[in-house]
């Protein structure tokens, strides 16, 4: 039923941190009532599916972190939510033919991680969710584990003919969500976007093939966890403090006011985009060159889509924090002391990452090696 | 002993930048003076390192002094190479970072005194000075690439520094824009290279600068040089780049003089000489670095001439020179460019520094020859009749018209693709 093993135990190790940082960093309006039953959901529903040895565990898990994510939501997104969920619960029931599980599986994990033409989904929950369930749900990244736990042991052969063709799918996805993110506005859209842009090099990395290539992809999943959670953060902080900064259309100058939050946000923000001194760097390096070998055009289409995302990362950095302070704009508070411990730690993750990367790739080379054996037929 | 120098050159910086960035981080900002005395001791340090490191290389009869730190990380058969090396190149480059760093650093002292932005100002002069310092001592590609992209991160940030007006956060995002779309071409070179067999420069780039040989295969060398090419010239504000130049003279006067009159706007040209054994074996590129410098230079000279502002005018100067240090490198004058870099960096820091008091300089100048100070160009209506002077006169107002160009065939397309993908056609911004 359950699997403590290195892959689980460094998994929920993660996840545990990730929750810490975002119910510090979250405002009392998201922490209260209804919104703390939804964050445990997400707790317990992420902690089991990171443990489960068996599909009918994970899919319990899994369905419990779509639980909280069911309110609010458009009918289109309700209907992708469940979509996922009772593939996954097909590929479960028909895990004795391989190809329709598979298929089954990976047509869940598409959803799940809002690979193109499913994108809509996340967008929709990135603009009407709170950001911490948000983040929460969405940073678990429950899709790629689903592939590293269960599809590729199960599956090596079908994994080793198909990932080539959903990294494809997933490279398609960043270099068009990047393309977006330039003509998008709206910062919780924004942000959308740019966690569905960097998010989809995780399904690319897993299909180079490479040690190299499977452990960029999971050290991007840390990068795209932890960064997005601090930008995360720090805009539902703002959004808190002023309602301004939902649909700006200036510069909103908030530095002057709040510089620590403006500095947490640089540096998620340019972790996100491969800012060296970070664990970005080091997992666009590794991503990078991994595709070497197997994967070429990940090579062409990661540097393209990360130019792109920087220059969205930047915009939205100058619009929420650069220039004068717009009039209608209150003085907003600095980050308070605890969202503050809370973005350090985030921050601090990222940054001894990208001084001491040795240190978290051995955490994660033992998953790495398997899946590579795995998918290699080594 | 070198060795040991090397590393602690290297580390100064960066330990000064992280120090002043934990306390800040924590709750303390220090006092103007802490800060300032701080940098003005590491930027000592650096001055120092550099100057006893040159000293015992010259004693010891050494030309470059390399040291391998091991591997950062490893992944399967993948290793990320800790690499330094300093020779004939790289030296000079250090030593005019630390020296012009800590002049523009010391000058910084008055011009952001008050400034609400004073500490953040020093703290990203110490993060540059390390970019810049790793990106020269770099002995490999890929960390050739980190400092690299440091410098441009903190070259946006100080672009963006003065918040009380919308323009210097616009063209920061626009220089920021220019330097990430031609960073794709150094990202893809490092996959060239690492097809070609490793981005360690040892065994890339064997001998001694400026005698080096290559190893690259030539396609691998011709597609290198050319990623290489699109890069430096991203960096050094050359060919369809040239246009981000003048935007970013809205930072403050002594960070664009350490910036875009010495380190960042010769930071293509080095990647250029680190690779002119690369370059010169693959004589398209060569050609094509020259091509490039001489428009760039011709279209500098232009618009330096018929600026309005001083800035600008250096500006658009400093791109002249580079542009001329972009020739002398596609023709394979390596210590020629070289001794161009230390030369105009010097004299353009100064420039640039002085930039604020040019009237006051320039009267005292007109007053020192006898009231007789006459202006340049005074030849032209003899040689060039009215029209193509006015011509030559609004292509020097334009830029040469790259931004228009820029503006109207990448820009305006990408941002309707944009808009279209992201269904948001109404609050696209401009």
């Amino acid at each position: 039923m359950l699997q403590l093993d290195s892959l689980a135990l460094v998994s929920m190790g993660s996840f545990l941190l990730l929750f810490a940082v975002t119910v510090l960093a979250a405002p009392r309006r998201d922490r209260t009532g209804a919104a703390r039953l939804e964050l445990a959901a997400l707790l317990a529903g992420t902690l089991l599916a990171y443990a489960a040895a068996a599909l009918p565990v994970f899919l319990a898990g899994w369905a419990l972190t779509v639980w909280p994510s069911w309110r609010g939501q458009s009918r289109g997104a309700r209907l992708v939510l469940a979509a996922s969920t009772v593939l996954l619960a097909g590929g479960a029931a028909l895990m004795s033919h391989p190809p329709v599980a598979f298929v089954a599986l990976a047509a869940a994990v598409l959803l799940r991680k809002g690979i193109f033409p499913f994108h809509r989904a996340t967008l929709g929950a990135f603009e009407r969710m709170p950001l911490p369930a948000v983040g929460l749900t969405l940073n678990s990244h429950l899709g790629g584990y689903l592939l590293i736990r269960f599809v590729i042991p199960r599956f090596p052969a079908l994994s080793a003919e198909w990932l080539p063709h959903l990294s494809i799918l997933a490279l398609v996805t960043s270099v068009f969500m990047a393309l977006a993110a330039l003509g998008e506005r709206q910062p919780r859209r924004l942000l959308g976007l740019l966690w569905i842009s960097q998010g989809s090099f995780i399904l690319a990395g897993l299909a180079t093939n490479s040690q190299a290539g499977i452990t960029g992809a999971l050290m991007q999943w840390w990068v795209v966890a932890f960064a997005m959670t601090g930008m995360m953060s720090v805009y539902a902080s703002l959004e808190a403090r002023t309602s301004s900064v939902r649909s700006p259309d200036e510069f909103l100058g908030l530095a002057a006011h709040a510089p620590r939050l403006g500095v947490f946000f640089t540096i998620c923000g340019l972790a996100l985009v491969g800012l060296p001194g970070t664990l970005g760097f080091v997992a666009e390096d590794l991503l990078f060159h991994g595709a070497l070998e197997a994967h070429p055009l990940l090579g062409v289409a990661l540097p393209v889509a990360t130019a792109l995302n920087a220059i969205s990362v930047l915009r939205l950095l100058a619009t929420l924090f650069m220039g004068r302070r717009a009039i209608h704009v209150p003085p907003v508070p600095d980050a308070l002391p605890r969202e503050r411990l809370a973005l350090s730690l985030a921050v601090g993750l990222l940054i001894f990452g990208g001084l001491m990367p040795a240190l978290l790739i051995a955490l994660r080379t033992p998953s790495a090696e398997a899946l590579t054996k795995a998918i290699s037929g080594k | 002993m070198m060795e040991t120098l090397l590393l602690a050159i290297v580390a100064t910086p960066g330990v000064t930048f992280l120090a002043l960035g934990f306390c800040w981080l924590a709750g303390w900002t220090p006092t103007e003076r802490f800060v300032s005395r701080v940098t003005a001791v590491a930027f000592s340090l650096l001055t120092a390192g550099a100057a006893w490191l040159a000293w015992l290389m010259f004693a010891a009869g050494v030309v470059s002094v390399r040291i391998s730190l091991g591997e950062w990380f490893r992944a399967g058969g993948y290793h990320f190479p800790l690499a330094l090396q300093v020779d004939r190149l790289s030296l000079p480059m250090v030593a005019i970072t630390a020296v012009l760093g800590g002049l523009a650093g010391s000058f910084s002292v008055r011009y952001v005194h008050r400034d609400p932005g004073f500490f953040r100002f020093f703290l990203l002069l110490n993060l540059f000075a390390f970019g810049a310092i790793t990106a020269f001592t770099a002995g490999s590609f890929d960390l050739l690439i980190g400092g690299w992209e440091l410098v441009g991160v903190t070259s946006v940030l100080l672009i963006a520094f003065f918040g009380d007006r919308p323009a210097p956060a616009r063209n920061a995002v626009r220089v920021f824009a220019s330097y990430r779309i031609a960073d794709i071409g150094i990202l893809l070179a490092s996959f060239v290279l690492h097809h070609g067999g490793s981005t360690l420069f040892t065994p890339m780039l064997p001998g001694d600068w400026p005698g080096q040989g290559s190893r690259l295969a030539a396609p691998d060398a011709l597609l290198a040089g050319f990623l290489l090419l699109t890069a430096a010239s991203g960096k050094s504000a050359q060919g369809p780049f040239a246009g981000w130049l003048p935007r970013a003279m809205e930072g403050p006067t002594p960070s664009s003089s350490i910036f875009y009159g010495a380190i960042s706007i010769h930071l293509g040209a080095y990647l250029l000489l680190r690779f002119e054994p690369v370059i010169q074996s693959a004589p398209p590129v060569a050609w094509a670095t020259v091509i490039v410098g001489a428009l760039t230079a011709l279209t500098g000279t232009a618009s330096h001439r018929v600026s309005s502002d001083v800035k600008t005018s250096l500006a658009y100067a400093s791109m002249t020179q580079v542009g001329v240090i972009f020739v002398e490198i596609g023709l394979g004058y390596p210590r020629l460019a070289l001794w161009h870099i230390v030369g105009h960096a010097v004299v353009r820091t100064l420039q640039l520094l002085r930039a604020p008091s040019m009237l006051h300089d320039y009267h005292k100048m007109h007053a020192a020859v006898g009231g007789d100070l006459r202006p340049t160009g005074q030849w032209m209506p003899a040689v060039l009749p009215m029209g193509p002077r006015m011509w030559l006169y609004r292509f020097g107002l334009e830029g040469g018209f790259y931004d228009a160009w820029l503006d109207r065939l990448v820009i305006a397309p990408v941002l309707r693709l944009a808009r279209a993908l992201s269904g948001r056609s109404k609050d696209a911004p401009a």
